[in-house]
């Protein structure tokens, strides 16, 4: 979650910016309800990253079983049981055929957009390309330095942690779209396809996410069967990769004790203690 | 109850007359202790909707001609229904064909968040109070030599750190036979994966030659078409020699009357699958056969967010865990004990 001060800095620039700017569309973006979390009811809830994987439990998604779109934990708002795996989601589109063991069966795939969770978009009200005219891209260039803006997203922009200092800003956004991700080819690609960004530099990790392997797919076990992709923004911050590949979660609480006993009981009884 | 039900219910006495005697032979032999543990359900019946005694005479489910299965079926879906006040399906979905379940586990990727052990309670009804899980999560120092082969048999009970108490063959509650060095089911941190940590679920592991149901004397625990060890819960006795054969500490039991309230109660369910349990039956994870039996990835697959865990058909080759078995580095857990298991570890 965005840190109050930084909000409020935020908000406090992005006021001047439109003053001088004045060119912002701000109609029909999608507006969130600013619901307060919820954690007992576990009404709102996140899958695997924490700000950024958020949905909201919906009751009787599947009237047939009375099933909610999703079961959450009340300890922690993590989605752990999914009633309906295809909602909320639309067609995964064309995946490139590479015509080896990887072209897989993806006309069933289903994915969950990513636009409708970036924090930019939803606390701005406009898109990307709202304060980042196209007109602008000329001057674009990955000249690492302090920005004025997305402390949020990125803390030290001089010190991006991702690629150990050989990539910025714009060898994954495109500079004259930047609604867009563009890889090194000069390929558009939407917001809502990570993969084929990532997979342009990370081709192993890539073809085994193609295969099924790495990442993971809901829905049904059947090859060919209808499933649920998920994308690799679902999982990586692709800011803050070099700092936790995976951003740690809270776990669900451990199980009951055998009656009579105390955690004390099951520290190491090699003298290395318990965590 | 129709005519037909009743009239199916005499039939059941005399057609499977040879099963039910020896079941019946099995309990005078097995005397006063295992006679107390069988009645039990019996004797706390009346404190829940009380199971009709067509239920309890009903033969075992593999025996049972398609009418006899339809009402025992519309027998349980009636008083489930009444009981969780909802209706409450129990399906009979067949085993599909040329499928052989597989299972195979990341262990470099699971963080330990325990979110696969509560997606299973919600899937399969356990009893919430007193608690039953399926899986449970193993947290192991990095680095240490649980897996040298020397040390594969440490850890019985009787070499446990809290005492001798001689009791499981099958492991404890501490930890499991052949897991040896600091294990921990109860860890608690803000957030997961700790450092130096890594995580071993375990769960089920839906062996081929499996120990548990050759200790079952009574055939209520069997290996389905599918290769899923399965449990008719009504033919069960309560004698747990299941649990004390399994080495992977998988089968939990129900010792008391379990409780699940209706709102959390899964209506849909599976005959053998997470149709809700009585008082002194043995459970355990089946891979959510309700669900895999109807095309849907288990429960605690797509719980897990890193994406450890893996599914399907160990007969087609171009399935998520035949890939695995053809490029990872695989292992089972306690392959000695030649259970031949169908869940598989890997790495990366
Ligand atoms: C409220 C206006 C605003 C919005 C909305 C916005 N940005 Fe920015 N962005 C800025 C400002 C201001 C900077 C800082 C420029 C500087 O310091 O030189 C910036 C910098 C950047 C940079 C660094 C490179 C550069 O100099 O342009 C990238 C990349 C970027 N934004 C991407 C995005 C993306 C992607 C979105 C949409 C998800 C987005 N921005 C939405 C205002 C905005
Ligand atoms: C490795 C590729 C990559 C690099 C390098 C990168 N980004 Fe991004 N960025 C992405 C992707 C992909 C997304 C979409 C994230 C998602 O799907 O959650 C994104 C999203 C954003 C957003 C919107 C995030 C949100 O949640 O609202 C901003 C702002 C942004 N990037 C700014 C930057 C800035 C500034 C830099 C340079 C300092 C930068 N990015 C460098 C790949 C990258
Ligand atoms: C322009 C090339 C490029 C793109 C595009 C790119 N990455 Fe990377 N990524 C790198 C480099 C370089 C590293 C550093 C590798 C290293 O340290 O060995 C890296 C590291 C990583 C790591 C950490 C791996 C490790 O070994 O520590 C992850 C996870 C990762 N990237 C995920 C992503 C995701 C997800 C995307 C898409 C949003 C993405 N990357 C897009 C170049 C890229
Ligand atoms: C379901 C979650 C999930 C998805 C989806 C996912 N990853 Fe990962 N990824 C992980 C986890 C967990 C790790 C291991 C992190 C660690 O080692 O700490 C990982 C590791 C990586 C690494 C490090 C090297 C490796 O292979 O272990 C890279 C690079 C990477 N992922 C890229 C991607 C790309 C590219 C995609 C999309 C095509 C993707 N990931 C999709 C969860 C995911």
């Amino acid at each position: 979650m965005i840190s109050p001060k930084k909000y409020v800095r935020a908000t406090v620039f992005y006021g001047f910016f439109a003053v001088v700017t004045s060119g912002l569309v701000l109609q029909d973006m999608p507006s969130q309800a600013t619901t307060p979390e919820d954690k007992s009811g576990a009404k709102e809830c996140y899958e695997s990253i924490k700000g950024a994987t958020e949905l909201v439990k919906k009751d009787n998604v599947v009237p047939k079983y009375g099933y909610p779109n999703v079961k959450c934990s009340p300890t922690t708002g993590a989605v752990l049981w999914y009633g309906d795996p295809y909602d909320d989601t639309e067609p995964m589109g064309d995946m490139p055929t590479f015509g080896d063991h990887t072209d897989g069966d993806f006309a069933q795939a289903v994915i969950r957009t990513r636009t409708k969770h970036l924090k930019t978009i939803i606390q701005n009200g406009t898109k990307c390309s709202g304060c980042h005219p196209a007109a602008d891209a000329t001057t674009q260039k990955n000249d690492p330095r302090e920005l004025m803006m997305h402390q949020d997203i990125v803390s030290n922009a001089t010190k991006l942690q991702h690629g150990r200092g050989a990539i910025w800003c714009f060898d994954c956004h495109n500079a004259a779209n930047r609604d867009t991700l563009v890889d090194h080819k000069g390929q558009e690609i939407s917001l809502n396809e990570p993969y084929k960004l990532c997979g342009s530099c990370h081709g192993v990790t890539y073809s085994e996410w193609r295969m099924g392997l790495h990442g993971k797919r809901t829905g049904e076990w059947r090859v060919g069967g209808k499933k649920r992709w998920w994308t690799c923004t679902e999982c990586h911050n692709p800011h803050t990769v070099q700092e936790h590949r995976f951003q740690p979660i809270a776990p669900e609480l451990p199980p009951a004790l055998p009656r009579g006993m105390t955690k004390d009981d099951f520290k190491g009884a090699s003298g290395h203690g318990g965590h | 109850m129709s005519e037909d039900k009743r009239k199916n219910d005499i039939d059941e006495g005399q057609d499977d007359g040879t099963t039910k005697e020896s079941r019946r032979d099995f309990l005078k032999k097995m005397g006063v202790a295992a006679a107390v543990t069988t009645v039990a359900p019996a004797a706390t019946a009346a404190t829940t909707k009380a199971a009709s005694i067509a239920e309890h005479l009903q033969t075992h489910f593999e025996m049972m001609s398609d009418s006899q299965k339809e009402a025992a079926i519309a027998r349980l879906e009636k008083r489930y229904s009444e009981q969780f006040e909802k209706q409450v399906t129990v399906a009979n979905t067949p085993a599909p064909d040329e499928v052989l379940f597989g299972y195979a586990l990341n262990i470099s990727k699971c963080i330990g968040c325990r979110r696969c052990v509560e997606a299973c309670v919600r899937e399969n009804n356990q009893s919430r109070d007193p608690a039953i899980q399926w899986i449970r999560v193993l947290q192991m120092e990095r680095g240490n030599d649980t897996f040298e082969l020397e040390n594969w048999h440490k850890g019985s009970p009787s070499s446990s750190r809290i005492g001798d108490y001689g009791v499981q063959s099958g492991g404890h509650a501490d930890k499991a036979v052949g897991i040896s060095g600091h294990t921990d089911h109860y860890y608690e941190p803000e957030q997961v994966p700790e450092e130096n940590a890594f995580y071993f679920p375990v769960q089920c592991q839906q062996c081929e030659d499996p120990a548990c149901v050759r200790a079952c004397p009574v055939q209520a625990t069997y290996r389905d078409p599918n290769g899923i060890v399965v449990i008719d819960y009504n033919w069960c006795i309560g004698c747990r020699m299941c649990q004390l054969a399994c080495p992977y500490w998988a089968r939990r039991f129900n010792w008391s009357e379990p409780a699940l309230p209706n709102e959390e109660m899964n209506p849909k369910t599976h005959y053998l699958g997470n149709r809700p349990r009585m008082r002194g039956v043995m459970e355990k994870c089946t891979f959510c056969l309700q669900r895999v039996r109807d095309g849907r990835y288990p429960a605690c697959v797509e719980a897990c967010p890193v994406g450890a865990r893996k599914f399907g058909n160990l007969l087609d080759p171009e399935s998520e865990v035949r890939k695995i078995l053809a490029t990872k580095k695989v292992f089972r857990f306690k392959e000695d004990f030649n259970t031949e298991p169908k869940f598989f570890y890997y790495m990366d």
